[in-house]
């Protein structure tokens, strides 16, 4: 019964379950005013961390908030005015954002595109947002490269100020262009227009844990709102 | 290819969704360099639509002229508002700007029929608005924010010079230096249709 068609080996959430958490991250986020509603938030997310086994960048997380957190409380106070002045806002939003961060480092770390796609199936979202959708986050690598390469050609010549702008965006769109008229020649191929619901080969299903941080993930939100 | 396109419908095939994703991805590209930039001081923060609008707009509009249909800007104000909010720097705010940009977008390419340049670059000019989310939580909730920077040792000076810059007054001055700058963008855009683009065939 547990064949490799179930999601179980790759992920440990359902895409699902994390989506809400993203919401639910968003709107306590937004919400909180409180240091230790903030904390127990950061808490509760490392406990996912170690739960998905990410202990590396856990770990990282860790540090960047404790180094945040000294950045605001000790070396602002001490430090030369105007570098206080400087920096202070950029922390302030990170520290603001950090939740975010985490939830959405934990999402892109443990959860596979095609899950999602499945997800946002399951959701009904129309496949004319589903297809575009999984087609940028999956364009995005191809860009890299793409820069990659232009940049390596541009530096046989010397290419400066404007012209350089020019010359990133140009061989950037046709490219994009071509993929675009490839891309949709496969995809076409393989029926994507086809009007019937398509079938997967991994099946999406919530677990006993799923629920369990939905129900954490709402009484928190529900907490945080109350202690406003 | 130009018979195919005369006969289709108004409806988005896959070719036109593809088409959609892929230079979302590239505008989303673009998008994300300036937030970098953006990242080094507030007023560089400040000035991001503007300059995003600059240089953004040729994918935007590259897209535009290609897909000729209703609701392709739309779903790239989806795509683009689902992809900032999801990788987690921003607010729901920025979701809901770019929602509102897009319908704005969609309305003026509704009224111009989707095939003129000067029609796209109009709608161009609202689309740009929708990144002012990135910042607007700054206008929303102004006092916590501020009450938690001037506990960690930011000058009186400098704090009143923000809370002055954070104001209605300014961020409509922000709207307006983006829509000028947006209109900027699609001439260099234009420009570089004219040079490149059109004589290679792909719009």
């Amino acid at each position: 019964m547990a064949g490799n068609g179930k999601a179980e080996n790759t992920t440990c959430f359902d895409p699902r379950t994390l989506l809400l958490l993203l919401i639910l991250v968003n709107i306590v986020v937004i919400l909180q005013n409180s240091f230790y509603v903030e904390l127990t938030l950061l808490v509760l997310l490392m406990g996912l961390f170690l739960y998905c086994r990410l202990f590396g960048s856990g770990l990282k997380f860790v540090l960047v908030f404790g180094f945040l957190l000294t950045l605001q409380h000790y070396i602002f106070p001490a430090a030369p005015q105007i570098f206080a002045d400087f920096f202070s806002i950029l922390t302030a939003f990170l520290r603001r954002v950090f939740p975010i961060l985490m939830i959405g480092k934990l999402i892109v770390k443990t959860t596979p595109m095609r899950h999602f796609v499945l997800a946002m199936r399951k959701w009904r979202l129309p496949e004319k947002l589903v297809i575009p959708l999984s087609v940028t986050i999956r364009y995005f690598p191809a860009i890299r490269e793409e820069i990659k390469h232009i940049r390596d050609a541009m530096k046989l010549r010397r290419i400066t100020g404007a012209a350089k702008f020019e010359a990133y965006i140009v061989p950037l769109i046709f490219s994009a262009a071509n993929t675009a008229d490839e891309l949709s020649a496969a995809a076409v191929t393989r029926g994507i227009e086809n009007p019937a619901p398509k079938t997967s080969v991994i099946e999406l299903c919530f677990r006993f844990r799923d629920y369990i941080c939905i129900v954490c993930g709402l009484v928190f939100a529900l907490i945080a709102f109350w202690l406003r | 290819m130009s018979t195919m396109q005369a006969t289709a419908s108004r409806e988005l095939r896959g070719k036109d969704l593809i088409t959609i994703g892929i230079f979302s991805a590239i505008y989303l590209v673009i998008n994300l360099i300036f937030h970098v930039m953006g990242g080094i001081h507030p007023i560089m923060w400040l000035m991001m639509p503007g300059l995003i609008a600059v240089f953004a707009s040729v994918p935007y509009l590259l897209m535009a002229s290609k897909v000729q249909k209703p609701f392709a800007v739309l779903i790239m104000g989806l795509i683009t508002g689902l992809i900032y909010f999801a990788t987690g720097m921003f607010t729901v705010v920025i979701l809901i700007t770019y929602a509102a940009a897009s319908v704005l977008a969609e309305t003026v390419r509704f009224i111009t029929k989707y095939k003129s340049f000067i029609g796209n670059a109009a709608s161009f000019v609202f689309y740009s608005l929708g990144i002012i989310g990135s910042f607007l939580p700054l206008w929303l909730f102004k006092d916590s924010f501020f009450a938690q920077i001037s506990q960690h040792g930011v000058s009186a000076e400098y704090l009143s010079v923000l809370s002055k810059l954070v104001t209605d007054g300014m961020l409509m001055v922000i709207i307006l230096v983006t829509m000028v700058l947006a209109i900027v963008g699609t001439l260099i855009a234009r420009a570089l249709f004219g040079k490149h683009f059109i004589k290679a065939g792909i719009v």
